[in-house]
């Protein structure tokens, strides 16, 4: 494979690599589940590793597919210990609310809270629950055999 | 399939219109508290049209089949990560992640990347995704909880990342073709092909070439035999240092998370046990 | 001992009360009780050098020849010390002016050869007038302090007011030693800042702060007559120099009282500007010397301790007009009209004041508008321009600084032992517990009032004859005529004609008639005949009748009471009703002898020295070799040295008829009150209220400057801070703004820094693409 083939392939992939990485930049900048806003951060590191790769696959060389293993490595050990202090931030404000934290603020700024949203009817969820041995359990036609909200 | 008559990726007017595009998708996807269906409708097909300007502006490959190939598997990759980030529900967008990362790796696969686009499905999707899983498992509520449904700044983020991605769009449409050697090793354009692949006793004297510096480093190719053996060679010769301290640094990860939720789980009983004791005494 | 040159001495005068006013400074806290050693030792070390400074400069002048003996050549000497300023190229004299000089060619002033260079050198100067003040300051400045020991003894600003009185010194012989007039202007300011700091001692009291404030601002408006008149000195000589000095080129630049001029018919400037000039120094000196219209500040300043107001507001620093205005003698000359206004300040002060001192019934009061009389007496008798009328000047100035000075101590150690009550409606009788202030009291008054042979006699027996010489001159012409037979007193008349008719365009000219001067003589005599009534009024109500002290006085009989408020018993008090017990007449209220000392010491010369200095014509023998009275314009009018037997009848007249109304009105009886006002009717108010000067400044002056104040005070607060502060709101406000986005949501942080980042990556592509 000559370079000029190998120009558009790079090209293209430098593209997709470009619309990962700006896809998970929103990501982060926008939602705030954290466990999402985490995803978003993955979703970068992923496109960084294409473009690395394309880049590597261009010049004949190793050094973007050994990056690519490194930012692995980093990631997993980046994605442990985050999650860990997510949990611990749930548990001290009872949610995974990014918008939980807002004790950097300065003193004269209000803390920030949010409308109040249309709500959402839930079905208030029905558990099954077990009969007694020997005795078929009546099903309800009306009762969803499963959650429809996760 | 012809070449289009003008060059596309660095045409303005696509790239900008695209680029609104894009922006203007992605804020109406994103959750903003009031869920309608026609917004939603509306960004998707803003979305699908910013996508279309992206594939026009690609570049042709070899033949038919490469591209085909290279289409499908960027565009799982996109739209699934499109999805996640616009997901209200986060298992959903988990779900979405791992789809995404299926694209990513198929992605990697085609530029010859065998052991890494492996390697991202098992690290990623099998480890660290599953991982975020057991986290929503613990942590997030039933249904959806309000905080999923609202966003931070939807609009200037959705703005700012379409710029980026304009911007950086255009820098490679302007590669050109004769590009300065990477890293003082001549670039191998005229590597031999494929079929000449050494005898496997030729790999160690092949690595210990690779571990001296600045040696002239054999074309990757997507169907060559060795390439992991490669890989690991021009791990552990030229980068054996920098892999034992991903090594270390795996063990710290691991004995760190470890000793934070030890110290938080300590924390929480003392918290607990003279509350108990308080409550108990009233 | 090595010889100690007379620079080198000259020096000392004013550096050893320097270095003692330092180290009481400085060491003040420490010393305590003996806070008063390094201040005393300053002065009487500089009085000691002034005395070997005053024989020096006699043996130089030499003895007193006969009246027709060649005129007495001029004596100085001068120590410059460094040149404080030097600016080169300075100014060009206009042509014509006697600042120019008249050699140059055309060629030499397309040149630049005309361009001065002006420098400031600290020069001090000896010459009889500047020996014999200096002796009187220090002399008198020494048993002021001695008096202090006693006087400030339980005061706790102890060690400041002998700082203060060393630093008096100091300036003060600077001023009289100085051969610049912008030293003398700027010890002229520094005497007047020791002034406001005496006169407010006990900055405590409001009052004292007022009169202090008083005195300094009244002062200030004659500073300024003296700062424009050195700027038209300059204008009109190109230096301020008394004495010749010699440029780097070897040029003599004449100095205003240096001999070169001195010799120049036509040296000085007359005309409008020359009046100008006179004038101005006259207004300087009656700031300073508290005439009319600026006298209003002297009877206020005795809110400080009495011996501050014996040294300056007697002695001293009152003095420093007269000399001012004896020293520019040669520039007086040159204008008669100014001479003539001078002498009509002068008289008219003197009757003013003398008219207001009758009434007064505070002790130091009646002194301090005796002070003001008296000077008037001396401007008077420099306004008539001859050399007796300049030297009797200086005679009664060293008469007057023994006397009043003693009056003043006397009237210190009265209201020390009093405890700090003045107004002598609240005691009487002193002469059987008070003997030695008593009797030294009646030294000082007999001299004050002008009775023979005591001091003040002769000397105001002098100026009254100056005074008749100008009113009466037919009386005096044979002696003018005996005079004229000499040759250089004839070069010396002629030129002395030649500047009178150069100044006569003049319109004050028209002034200088005899009857002007018959009027002045009158008044003058009148004065005399009200200084003996006042003083003796005070004299007879203080220690004559009945022997009465008010409560807490401190006889010795029951021990000393510390703490004596002298703030807290300011004798204003009308209230005749709190008389006080009758003293016991076993008891002493007598000063302990650091106070009766200098009082005993100082009726020596106010008793001895008048006849002495008299009947010897030695001290205007001494003068007139001082270089400002060599100009011929004075020393032509010089005349015999005779004793006028009318004139010392019609003064010991005036004199007798005050004492005996005095006693008729005061001798033996209790207050008298009700009496003067009988006497007076309306006149009483009018001299009682001081002829309301004060509430007509108030009207015209204090008030408006008042609301000006108010006014700039306003702008200050609301528009100059509002301003200030409006500024420093700005950040403020801008912080305010700022402020609200730090929210504390962290993506709301990113997400700026992203569009940071983004801005510089997009700058980047546009500047790279192409």
């Amino acid at each position: 494979m000559n370079t000029m083939q190998s120009l558009p392939l790079l090209q293209n992939a430098l593209t997709v690599g470009a619309i990962l990485f700006s896809l998970g930049l929103i990501g982060i900048l926008t939602r705030r589940n954290l466990i999402v806003m985490f995803l978003a951060a993955e979703m970068m590191l992923q496109g960084i590793s294409v473009s690395l790769v394309a880049w590597s696959r261009y010049h004949g060389d190793w050094g973007g597919h050994v990056l690519v293993i490194f930012v692995l490595t980093v990631a997993a050990c980046e994605a442990a210990v985050a999650l860990v202090f997510v949990l611990q931030a749930f548990s001290r404000t009872g949610r995974l609310d990014s918008a939980a934290w807002q004790s950097l603020r300065e003193a004269t700024v209000g803390r920030t809270v949010d409308h109040e949203l249309p709500s959402i009817d839930t079905v208030p969820p029905r558990f099954p629950t077990l009969t007694p041995a020997g005795i078929l359990p009546a099903a309800d036609e009306d009762e969803p055999l499963q959650r429809e909200h996760v | 399939m012809t070449p289009l008559p003008f060059d596309p990726l660095a045409s303005g007017p696509l790239l900008a219109g695209a680029v609104v595009a894009t922006a203007a998708s992605l804020w109406l996807l994103l959750p903003n508290g009031r869920d309608t269906s026609s917004a939603r409708w509306l960004g998707t097909l803003l979305g699908l049209g910013a996508l279309a300007a992206f594939i026009l502006a690609g570049r042709r490959l070899g033949g038919v089949g490469e591209e085909a190939v290279f289409l499908i598997v960027s565009l799982v990759a996109v739209v699934s990560a499109a999805a996640t980030i616009v997901s209200r529900s986060p298992v959903y967008a988990a779900i979405w992640f791992a789809l995404t990362l299926a694209g990513v790796a198929g992605v990697l696969l085609v530029l010859g990347a065998q052991f890494l686009g492996v390697a991202t499905i098992v690290v990623y999707a099998g480890a660290i995704l599953v991982m975020f899983l057991f986290v929503l498992m613990l942590a997030q509520p039933a249904g959806l909880a309000p905080y999923d449904r609202v966003s931070n700044e939807p609009f200037l983020s959705a703005l700012a990342g379409a710029v980026l991605l304009g911007v950086l769009s255009l820098s490679i449409g302007r590669l050109s073709a004769a590009p300065a050697p990477c890293c003082g090793v001549p670039s191998r354009a005229t590597a031999t092909p494929t079929a000449e692949t050494p005898p496997s006793s030729d790999i160690a004297s092949e690595s210990t070439t690779a571990a001296v510096a600045n040696s002239v480093a054999p074309a990757i190719d997507p169907l060559a035999e060795n390439h992991v053996a490669r890989l690991g060679g021009e791990l552990f010769g030229r980068h054996l240092v920098a892999v034992e301290a991903a090594g270390v640094l795996l063990l710290a990860a691991l004995i760190g998370a470890i000793a934070v939720v030890s110290r938080g789980e300590a924390a929480q009983a003392a918290a607990a046990s003279p509350s108990a004791g308080r409550s108990a005494a009233r | 001992m090595q010889e100690f040159s007379p620079s080198t001495l000259l020096v000392l005068v004013p550096l050893l009360p320097l270095v003692g006013a330092i180290l009481t400074v400085l060491l003040g806290r420490q010393l305590g009780a003996k806070a008063h050693l390094p201040a005393i030792a300053g002065i009487a070390g500089a009085a000691a050098v002034a005395v070997m400074l005053l024989a020096a400069t006699a043996r130089d002048v030499g003895p007193a020849h006969g009246v027709h003996a060649e005129p007495v050549r001029p004596v100085e000497m001068i120590a410059t010390l460094w040149n404080w300023a030097t600016f080169d190229s300075a100014y060009a004299p206009p042509a014509g002016s006697p600042a120019a000089d008249p050699h140059l060619t055309p060629q030499d002033l397309a040149a630049g050869k005309d361009i001065r260079s002006f420098s400031i050198p600290v020069a001090l100067r000896l010459d009889p007038l500047t020996a014999t003040m200096l002796t009187i300051i220090t002399c008198v400045g020494l048993l002021v302090a001695i008096y202090s020991t006693g006087y400030m003894h339980d005061d706790p600003g102890y060690p400041r007011f002998f700082a203060l009185v060393a630093m008096f010194v100091f300036s003060m012989s600077m001023l009289v030693a100085a051969s610049n007039f912008l030293l003398v202007y700027v010890f002229w300011e520094a005497v007047g800042a020791c002034s406001y700091l005496l006169i407010g001692f006990w900055f405590t009291k409001p009052e004292a702060a007022r009169a202090a404030k008083k005195a300094f601002l009244v002062n200030r408006v004659g500073d300024f007559g003296l700062a424009i008149a050195v700027f038209l000195l300059w204008m009109s000589y190109g230096t301020l120099d008394f004495h010749d000095t010699i440029s780097p080129d070897g040029v003599i630049m004449p100095g205003i009282f240096g001999q070169t001029r001195l010799a120049d018919a036509a040296g000085y400037v007359g005309g409008i500007l020359g009046t100008a000039i006179c004038l101005l120094l006259l207004l300087a000196a009656c700031g300073k010397s508290a005439q009319l219209p600026l006298h209003v500040w002297l009877p206020d300043a005795m809110e400080g301790p009495t011996p501050a107001s014996a040294l300056i507001h007697a002695a001293t620093m009152v003095t420093a007009g007269i000399y001012l205005i004896t020293r520019s003698a040669p520039l007086f000359a040159a204008c008669p009209g100014a001479l003539t206004v001078v002498s009509i300040v002068g008289a008219t002060t003197a009757l003013v004041a003398a008219l207001i001192g009758t009434v007064q019934n505070d002790l130091k009061r009646v002194l301090a508008y005796s002070t003001i009389s008296q000077l008037g007496y001396m401007f008077a008798s420099l306004g008539t321009g001859t050399l007796l009328g300049f030297t009797a000047a200086i005679f009664h100035l060293l008469t007057h600084a023994c006397f009043k000075a003693l009056l003043f101590l006397g009237a210190g150690s009265v209201m020390h032992s009093m405890g700090g009550v003045i107004d002598m409606r609240r005691f009487g009788g002193l002469r059987r517990v008070m003997p030695i202030t008593a009797a030294t009291f009646l030294v000082g008054s007999a001299a004050l009032a002008g009775v023979a042979p005591f001091a003040g006699f002769f000397s105001k027996d002098e100026i009254l004859a100056a005074l008749h010489a100008k009113a009466w001159p037919a009386a005096h012409g044979d002696h003018h005529a005996a005079a004229a037979a000499d040759g250089p007193f004839q070069l010396a008349r002629f030129a002395a004609e030649a500047s009178h008719s150069a100044g006569s365009a003049v319109g004050l000219d028209a002034l200088d008639r005899p009857e002007t001067w018959q009027i002045l003589f009158w008044m003058s005599l009148i004065t005399a005949g009200l200084t003996a009534f006042y003083t003796f009024r005070a004299v007879f109500m203080t220690f004559t009748g009945p022997t009465r002290v008010p409560e807490g006085a401190h006889g010795h009989g029951h021990g000393h009471d510390d703490g004596h408020g002298h703030d807290s018993h300011a004798g204003h008090a009308a209230d005749a009703g709190h008389v006080g017990h009758a003293g016991n007449a076993h008891e002493s209220y007598e000063s302990p002898w650091t106070m009766t000392l200098p009082l005993v010491i100082l009726a020596v010369p106010s008793a001895l020295v008048g006849w002495l200095l008299f009947s010897t014509n030695w001290l205007s023998h001494f003068l007139s070799a001082t270089p400002s009275l060599t100009a011929p314009a004075v020393a032509s009018t010089a005349t015999p040295h005779m004793f006028h037997m009318n004139l010392a009848i019609q003064g010991t007249l005036a004199a007798a008829i005050g004492i005996v109304i005095a006693a008729i009105g005061h001798l033996g009886r209790r207050s008298d009150g009700p009496q003067m006002e009988r006497f007076l009717g309306p006149l009483q108010t009018l001299f009682a209220n001081k002829f309301y000067f004060d509430p007509i400044y108030s009207a015209l002056v204090v008030r408006p400057l008042e609301g000006l104040a108010l006014v700039a005070a306003m702008f200050d607060r609301y528009v100059v801070d509002g301003i200030v502060d409006a500024i420093a709101g700005i950040p403020v406000a801008l912080g305010g703004i700022v402020r609200r986005s730090q929210s504390g949501l962290l993506q709301r942080y990113a997400l700026a820094g992203v569009m940071g980042v983004l801005a510089i990556v997009v700058l980047l592509a546009w500047q790279l693409r192409g």
